[in-house]
């Protein structure tokens, strides 16, 4: 059951996918509330869309591979320019002209690629905990993905062999990483059912597709002109605060540090981000 | 837990609203805690409840009733800021109704609609019954009253003899409680709290029970073992003013049984909430606020 149900939905048709996507509330501006990682689909934006659909118009979307979305198996459709483009596929599918964006963790990838090639389309970024190859150095997971696993502890189950074994498992040692904060047992049961509603094999083709690197990313951080805001929780144990800072930094964005706040702040954090991202986005058109 | 922990537990988390009033009234030698929030028209009087918990446990209602009401609260007598007298007798649900009618008139309320749970439901129907001028409606939540029976597993173990057992209800023993302080809590509150993810409610209702000694519990659980039921059911047929007792389908504490009596006993309305247990103005909060302020309005509504 929801809190608020989509005034419209629909698929759009990518090339040989299709992707689902809901719009609630007729405010201006629009905010496109972004996909993240294939473990989870739009309803992790479930405690934004209530309160930001009274004071604007909201578009969610499934990305490919969960959700209502089509599950494809090769990595084409999750390599960041095809996700870039399903952003514009979105906004086109739902007769929006421009809006802000709003993108959680790798989410910030395929925004910040749509800042960057279609400046009209957007009115602006939130980046919230984004994950992105900027000045992580050396602490990248270094456990081998696709050879046999020797451990089970820790980010040694970042494995292709361990997900195709222990998929569940898996999902609830990343989602106890996401959420550092006492008394996330909610958020935590909630994101693991998303994680179950696809499969390690989708994820797998997923982790196929490559990432942008950083000199490719610094390009486009430097071609964005529109307003910036990143929200980065300082006990982030998935994307480090450093990631969000120095986004913020080539961006020329602002950058808001929470306290205490994990990955996924917009699920434990709700109102402390509803707030932030309707100041933003008022702050925008008003605005304008 | 480690003292650092135990600090921790003692220093007072911050609050989404702060009173605008305090102080402490005596009665009898004791001193009595309250807090005032709000200067709206009608006042909302949030009682205090069994003392293992003060009066922060109505922390998710304060600031929403507030923006709507005067809302006053106090810490019953054996927990929080207030005194903890040593003797059983102070304990009795007399003791508690002349705390909160001396807190009435500390903070100058000549009329309130009193919030009770649990076993406060014992002193705010004595207030109503006995001082009817004072009262206009009374909302009970998930109220301990002898109208019908307890669960069945809550009336195998004697609280006063040593057993030779502390599974389960068995916890529910003075010598238990004396060896295993902590453990009892944390039990209790499982029970109190069956909802899953109510982890934040339970860490919150065992610090503030950390804040009293277990003598003290003990002192306060005899008082109220001299609770009369034929008292009790002659109380509440002398209130006159309207009732709303609102409680959990799945409450472990108290059965449904007992706030539904209760409701007939008052002719008042009975909203039951599916899947709730016994704290759900912590658990249930918007919902418990909602029904809350209708009830208040209502009352509002109607010529005195």
């Amino acid at each position: 059951m929801r809190a608020r149900e989509p005034d419209t939905d629909g698929y759009v048709d990518r090339d040989g996918f299709k992707l689902h996507w809901e719009v609630f509330g007729d405010g201006e501006p629009t905010l496109l509330l972004l996909p993240a990682w294939t473990v989870v689909h739009a309803r992790f934006w479930k405690a934004q869309v209530p309160y930001l659909a009274r004071h604007f118009r909201v578009v969610t979307y499934d990305g490919p591979g969960n959700g209502r979305s089509d599950r494809p198996e090769a990595p084409a459709p999750y390599r960041y320019e095809v996700q870039g483009r399903s952003v514009l596929a979105v906004l086109d599918a739902t007769g929006t002209d421009r809006a802000v964006l709003v993108s959680l963790s790798e989410g910030a990838q395929w925004a910040l690629w749509a800042a960057a090639h279609h400046p009209d389309r957007v009115l602006g970024n939130v980046f919230i905990c984004p994950s992105m190859d900027l000045e992580l150095g050396n602490e990248m997971r270094s456990e081998p993905f696709d050879e046999p696993y020797t451990s089970t502890d820790g980010w040694a189950r970042y494995n292709r062999h361990y997900w195709l074994e222990h998929w569940e498992e898996f999902l609830e040692f990343f989602f106890s990483q996401s959420f550092t904060e006492p008394h996330s047992t909610k958020q935590t049961e909630d994101c693991v059912g998303w994680g179950l509603e696809t499969t390690p094999q989708v994820v797998i083709a997923r982790e196929r597709a490559p990432c942008p690197h950083e000199a490719t990313l610094r390009g486009w951080c430097a071609r964005v002109r529109r307003p910036v805001m990143v929200i980065h929780g300082d006990e982030d144990e998935i994307s480090p605060p450093r990631c969000g800072a120095a986004l913020a930094r080539a961006t020329g964005g602002a950058l808001v540090v929470l306290e205490g706040a994990g990955h996924i702040p917009n699920a434990r954090d709700p109102v402390k981000v509803n707030l932030l991202v309707r100041e933003f986005a008022e702050s925008l058109s008003g605005r304008a | 837990m480690g003292i650092a922990e135990a600090t921790a537990v003692a220093r007072e988390q911050t609050r989404a609203r702060y009173p605008d009033a305090e102080g402490y009234t005596e009665r009898d030698g004791v001193r009595l805690f309250w807090e005032r929030y709000g200067d709206g028209e009608r006042t909302v009087f949030l009682l205090p409840t069994w003392s293992i918990v003060h009066s922060r446990f109505w922390k998710a209602q304060i600031p929403y009733l507030t923006r709507h009401y005067r809302v006053l609260t106090f810490d019953g007598r054996g927990n929080g800021r207030s005194d903890r007298p040593e003797p059983a007798a102070a304990y009795s649900e007399r003791e508690f109704a002349a705390d909160s009618l001396a807190v009435m008139e500390a903070t100058a309320t000549r009329r309130a609609v009193l919030v009770s749970l649990s076993c406060g439901a014992l002193w705010s129907t004595l207030l109503a019954a006995e001082h009817p001028d004072r009262v206009d409606g009374l909302v009970y939540l998930g109220p301990a009253v002898g109208l019908a029976p307890p669960h069945p597993e809550r009336a195998v173990h004697s609280f006063l003899e040593p057993l030779d057992t502390d599974e389960g209800w068995a916890k529910y023993n003075q010598h238990y409680w004396l060896r295993h302080w902590e453990e009892f809590l944390e039990y209790f509150f499982s029970r109190c709290l069956t909802e899953p993810h109510s982890t934040k409610q339970r860490e919150d209702c065992v610090g503030w029970a950390l804040e009293m000694a277990p003598e003290t519990l003990i002192a306060a659980e005899l008082g109220l073992l001299s609770c009369g039921l034929e008292s009790f059911e002659r109380q509440c047929h002398r209130v006159r003013c309207p009732t709303l007792v609102i409680h959990g389908d799945e409450d472990a504490i108290r059965p449904h049984a007992q706030g539904a009596a209760l409701a007939a006993a008052t002719r008042g309305r009975l909203v039951t909430l599916a899947g709730s247990g016994h704290l759900p103005q912590a658990r249930d909060p918007v919902k418990v606020n909602l029904l809350l302020r209708e009830f208040v309005e209502s009352i509002a509504g109607r010529a005195r």
